[in-house]
């Protein structure tokens, strides 16, 4: 055998390991995740690829996706807000007050449905701006500032209701929760303009500079304390909005809606490459995380895993995510 | 298939949609309460899957077909309360009461609470109903409720819970006030309750609960397979059906045990 008729035995590990760290380094890495475990559980799962599960997929899925997006926003400028589940409580229940043909204060108004959607933005926008204003004026860790809104935001709402659940909703507001394709329009554009926000817009690029350092920033001439403030705000009323989503679909005022959801939100930002240090995330990785995560929650019910168990590997898989992080750090700090 | 929500209506929704798209024969649905189960009903009429309630009825909807197997909680209640009452009148005394009340949200809490009225209400001569104390389904509330109660009134000596899940809170605070004695002995506090579960057969086999009114989940199974069954053979089947239930007490533990699931789920 001559020299040139050798094979070189090392290029192929080489050749493996870079596909490896491209794969880690790619802002698509959840996608072709999601894509992989598609096809690897669909053959296995059955029902899983049929058009009504992908449909409940969608459904389940689209508004833990809104409220994330709010939360991308927040932990890029290296924030938390906590209180995005008991927000959504609150605004559900103000809709239904609001809304509702058996007790509702505007029942059989005209006004009923624009009134009871606006106002359940604003529930989400004021406590928004009730955080924003502990964190930049008040100075209080945002960690402490938010758990203390979710602890008193719980209890107001179901102060306000007595623990009561609100239905007798108009049939028209119902629609917005019933009909797939109005659910992922409205989340559609409200992810399109977070998007096109954090990435074509000064205002998306303070985000991250406050994130990397805030001290820089300031210095820079960002408006920091404002930019802060701004975005609980914003937040704030994307948890209003997927309240909206919510309330709609389940068709209830509900002073304990999505009680259990904030595992689900926050994990798949971070699984969507979010960092929660701040100064590192897009919203397309929020959409592919709430999409990993809503996957791997269906298949494991279709596949008749018990609920703990599926609670588990979903805290698996954030853990998971949250290593492969930090190891792209370490290989985008190596190069 | 099982699927366990742990009170997430919109999990619960999901879930039931899963199931849809496995194509099952037929859904049990324990309801996380009794609104946000309707979109999940009418997920199931549209797949034309036969959907049967348990423990806890939808509300009135248009156009919402199901069946709802549920204990009759306003009935057994009133009999429970007028089991201790009959006990309380035999110590020649008037007592005074207090009631812990579940969440008002819940159907089932609002029966068991018009069921303690029903029967406290013409009882002057035995009750004085001193305290409602809400729990909203809470040990920690109800704990707290029970012990500012006693502490405002420490001479209640009638306690009836709406549900026996409340009963260790219950017994901590009766500990805490040294009012927690077994039945016949001198300060024993009236104690009564609703469900049947294991903590309550406890408390009647070492002679602390004077009665609870049991739910007989084994007749709801059975109905509910039945209902089940009956749907999928395209038979008129009532939208709801009530579990009557029995009250279990000292005197007759032994005779009505093998029926009280809390007994059983203390034998595993």
């Amino acid at each position: 055998m001559t020299a040139a008729e050798t094979p070189n035995p090392p290029a192929a590990p080489a050749n493996a390991w870079q596909f490896v760290r491209r794969g880690l380094l790619s802002d698509y890495l959840v996608l072709w995740l999601s894509v992989v475990y598609f096809a690897v559980l669909a053959p296995f799962t059955p029902g899983f690829a049929s058009e009504s599960n992908l449909q409940t997929i969608l459904a389940y899925a689209l508004p833990i996706l809104v409220v994330s997006v709010g939360l991308t926003l927040v932990l890029i400028i290296g924030g938390i807000d906590l209180s995005v589940t008991s927000m959504i409580a609150l605004a559900s229940v103000v809709g239904g007050k609001i809304m509702s043909a058996d007790e509702g204060w505007l029942a059989g108004n005209a006004l009923a449905i624009p009134v009871g959607l606006l106002a359940m933005l604003l529930v989400g926008a004021t406590l928004g701006a009730v955080n924003g204003f502990a964190v930049t004026v008040c100075r209080i860790p945002a960690f402490i500032a938010t758990l203390t809104t979710m602890m008193f935001v719980s209890g107001l709402a179901i102060w306000f209701t007595l623990s009561r659940k609100i239905g007798g909703l108009p049939p028209n507001f119902l629609l917005i929760g019933q009909q797939l394709w109005i659910v992922a329009a409205i989340t559609g554009v409200a992810t399109w303009l977070a998007h096109s926000a954090l990435a074509r817009t000064l205002y998306g690029r303070w985000l991250y500079a406050i994130g990397h350092n805030t001290r820089a920033a300031l210095v820079s001439g960002v408006p920091v304390q404002r930019v802060i403030f701004f975005t609980y705000v914003v937040c704030g009323l994307f948890a209003g909005l997927a309240a909206i989503l919510l309330t709609a679909g389940l068709e209830t005022g509900n002073p304990e809606m999505a009680r259990d959801n904030l595992l689900d939100i926050v994990g798949a930002v971070v699984i969507g490459g979010t960092s929660l240090y701040g100064g590192k995330g897009r919203v397309i990785g929020t959409v592919f995380g709430v999409l990993f995560l809503a996957l791997v929650d269906n298949s494991l019910n279709l596949l008749g895993l018990h609920f703990y168990t599926i609670t588990m590997i979903k805290g698996g898989v954030i853990l998971a995510a949250a290593l492969t992080d930090a190891l792209r750090n370490k290989l985008l700090a190596s190069r | 298939m099982e699927a366990i929500a742990d009170g997430d209506a919109n999990r619960q929704l999901q879930q039931i949609r899963t199931f849809i798209t496995r194509k099952v024969d037929g859904i049990v649905l324990v309801p996380k309460d009794a609104q946000t189960c309707i979109p999940a009903i009418k997920a199931a009429n549209e797949a034309g899957i036969p959907i049967v309630l348990f423990n806890r009825p939808a509300a009135d909807a248009p156009g919402v077909k199901s069946t709802a197997i549920v204990a009759d909680n306003r009935k057994l209640t009133r009999e429970t309360v007028a089991f201790m009452t009959e006990q309380a009148r035999k110590t020649g005394k008037k007592h005074k009461a207090m009631v812990i009340i579940g969440d008002l949200g819940d159907i089932n809490a609002v029966g068991r609470k018009d069921g303690f009225y029903d029967t406290a209400k013409g009882q002057d001569a035995v009750l004085e109903v001193v305290a409602e104390v809400p729990s909203e389904w809470n040990q920690e509330k109800a704990r707290a409720g029970v012990v500012n109660a006693l502490q405002a009134n420490p001479d209640i000596s009638f306690i009836f819970s709406s549900s026996d899940f409340l009963f260790p809170s219950i017994v901590a605070a009766l500990k805490s006030a040294n009012k927690y004695h077994k039945i016949g002995e001198p300060g024993h506090v009236f104690l009564g309750g609703f469900d049947g579960d294991a903590t309550a057969y406890q408390m009647l086999v070492e002679g602390y609960l004077d009665a609870t009114g049991v739910q007989d989940v084994y007749f709801e199974a059975e109905q509910s397979v039945q209902a089940l069954l009956d749907q999928m053979a395209k038979k008129d089947v009532a939208t709801l059906i009530l579990d009557p239930g029995f009250v279990i007490h000292q005197g007759n533990l032994a005779e009505k045990k093998s029926r009280m699931w809390g007994a059983n789920v203390s034998k595993k």
